[in-house]
């Protein structure tokens, strides 16, 4: 009960210290503060302790930076790693269980900008919840987040050397195959209806780090939705596909219908796990390396 | 009727042509006319056939049919109904049909299997509204449209339901499915095969349907076995409308505006109106998957919208100048 009263009192006690904010930082400096990825301070007086993740990629990066031990609920789909499986759910990301998550009375909330409406952020944030918004962009993104979390966490040298051996094997990745001869991609999101993927979107980038050349890559939607005449006309090299689960989709087999494409004709017809490729957590550089291993399959199938 | 009958089929004969004419030679692939005539004549590259016969053909025939089958299912649930807002969608057919795909979806069933579930939704629909609207009362035709229009309502309900509880994965493809979409129509035979019937049987009820149309007792007085034939109107109307969501999904709108269109160019004969009906739902159905394909091109529109877009101010035109 003790609690609700604060609740209700926090958000005017808030006002008052805005002043305070003002003052320079020195004045914090006893805490911990970072800015999240609104570019918006966070600041916690010590490490978190109660952490409530808002979306399956931050779940798993909490794991990823050592600060698994702490996260004391999550949104449905955070099933990476194996232990993330038996949290406390607080509803699917794009509708979050305010009353779970105040149930458990985090001192840290991580949430996805693109994923939980901003609306419900916002009312964490009035409820006085110390909000994180995490909106990895790129690989970069995911590194910077991982430090940037686990000095939240308290985790700061897991996070570290979590981050690094991340960017190492990209990095390593992009070394090797970057340079090879291009391969023309078709990379498809989903079938009914026909999804792809354009330059900004995280895959596109691996696919770049791959030596491949994403045929779409130049529409402006990040996953826009296709007209199978201009995949065909497009005539890529490889095709591969995500989809939704670990299960190659049937879909990605019925390109066979189109024996005139060279995808078909050399039966460059893969599939990555989405969950390897779609998520922004070090294990994108797992679904990028098999991504390259594709790539290199598809340039040894070339006739000489 | 033979001014009209004659008229009708001059204008939308050939226009029936040209929507499949252009459907073909537009997409979002560019073929030039030269390149297009050689692909009819068997000359053409093998890129060009492909897009051409394998692609935009059998999609085309699949829009045509499936706009034909909504068009003939709207007019013959408006002379049944009696009452101008009456359409397949109305009645709770497409709803039914939405639930049946969209659980079909969340099973995570292939295309075959979530067309199957949409035909079962659609019967399953038609026999909730029939049974109930029958009851123990009287059956009238408000007291079916009263059914329909809350069984639609509980449908809907069941789709929003669907959706919220769905993976966001799942959700493109079931929102296209709601707001119709030809890119999955693969084979449009069955479809034209259903169309061609329904038409064949109708014309000869054509003189049967001009008297139900004036009200159930002038019908009743004039000889018309009432009860059977609104009873087969109903059942052939579901049939036509399941098979045509199978095809396209729900697309909306054209059951209702093309019979009303036709009736304000062409009168209210049903002579006239049912197979006029089949032809301009297709027409308008091609026309509009054509542009669905080309608008932002090589990105797709869900072909629902475009019907929409296409018919409203035609429809409102229409009705302005017949005023």
């Amino acid at each position: 009960m003790k609690n609700l009263a604060q609740r209700v009192v926090r958000p005017a006690r808030n006002l008052l210290l805005l002043p305070g904010l003002l003052l320079p930082l020195p004045a914090l400096a006893a805490g911990i503060t970072v800015s999240d990825d609104d570019e918006r301070e966070v600041h916690l007086e010590q490490p978190a302790e109660r952490i409530v993740s808002l979306a399956p990629h931050v779940t798993e990066l909490l794991f990823a930076i050592g600060a698994g031990d702490r996260v004391v609920g999550a949104t449905q789909h955070s099933d990476y790693p194996e232990e993330a499986a038996d949290l406390p759910r607080v509803g699917g990301y794009s509708r979050i269980d305010l009353e779970r998550v105040i149930e458990l009375e985090p001192d840290l909330v991580i949430a996805w900008r693109s994923g939980n409406s901003t609306a419900q952020i916002e009312r964490l944030r009035d409820l006085g919840l110390t909000v994180y918004v995490s909106e990895p962009r790129h690989f970069d993104g995911v590194a910077s987040g991982m430090r940037r979390m686990a000095q939240l966490a308290g985790t700061r040298d897991d996070g570290e050397a979590a981050a690094a051996a991340f960017l190492d094997r990209m990095e390593a990745l992009r070394a090797e195959y970057a340079h090879r001869p291009p391969v023309r991609v078709f990379y498809q999101v989903w079938e009914q209806p026909l999804m792809t993927v354009n330059d900004d979107h995280l895959i596109a980038q691996a696919i770049e780090v791959c030596g491949g050349e994403n045929v779409f890559g130049h529409l402006n939607r990040l996953v826009p939705r296709m007209d199978r005449e201009a995949v065909i006309d497009a005539d890529p090299e490889a095709i591969i596909g995500g989809g939704m689960g670990e299960d190659r989709p049937d879909w990605v087999e019925a390109w066979e219908e189109w024996p005139d494409l060279v995808a078909v004709q050399r039966d460059n017809l893969f599939f990555v796990p989405p969950s390897l490729l779609q998520r922004h957590t070090p294990r994108i550089a797992e679904g990028t390396e098999m991504m390259c291993e594709m790539l290199e399959t598809t340039r040894s199938r070339r006739p000489d | 009727m033979t001014r009209s009958f004659l008229l009708a089929a001059a204008v939308l004969l050939p226009a029936s042509v040209l929507a499949v004419l252009a459907a073909l030679a537009w997409g979002s692939v560019h073929i030039p006319p030269a390149d297009l005539l050689a692909v009819f004549l068997g000359e053409g590259s093998r890129l060009h056939s492909t897009l051409v016969l394998d692609l935009r053909l059998p999609r085309a025939l699949a829009a045509f049919a499936a706009g034909g089958l909504l068009g003939l299912a709207g007019a013959l649930m408006q002379v049944l109904l009696r009452n101008p807002l009456a359409d397949p969608y109305v009645l709770g057919l497409s709803g039914g049909a939405s639930v049946g795909a969209l659980l079909a979806m969340l099973a995570g069933l292939s295309m075959v299997s979530v067309s199957a579930a949409a035909f079962a939704g659609a019967l399953l629909s038609t026999i909730i509204v029939f049974g109930l609207a029958h009851g123990t009362g009287s059956w009238t035709p408000t007291r079916l449209l009263l059914t329909g229009v809350v069984v639609a309502a509980g449908w809907g309900a069941m789709i929003s339901f669907i959706l919220a509880v769905s993976p966001t994965a799942e959700l493109p493809g079931m929102l296209y499915w709601l707001m119709g979409d030809v890119s999955h129509a693969r084979n449009p035979y069955p479809a034209w095969g259903v169309l061609v019937l329904v038409v064949l049987l109708a014309l000869p009820l054509g003189r049967t349907l001009n008297v139900l149309a004036r009200g159930p007792m002038q019908a009743a007085a004039l000889g018309v076995a009432v009860r059977p034939v609104e009873w087969g109107i109903y059942i052939a109307a579901s049939l036509i409308t399941a098979t045509a969501v199978t095809q396209v999904g729900a697309v909306g709108f054209v059951g209702l505006i093309v019979p009303h269109m036709l009736r304000l160019v062409f009168g209210n004969d049903q002579r006239v109106i049912l197979p006029a009906s089949a032809l301009a739902g297709g027409i308008l159905l091609t026309l509009a998957d054509t542009l669905a394909r080309t608008m932002i091109a090589p990105e797709q529109l869900p072909v629902g919208v475009i019907t929409a877009m296409l018919g409203v101010p035609v429809f409102l035109f229409l009705l302005y100048r017949s005023r």
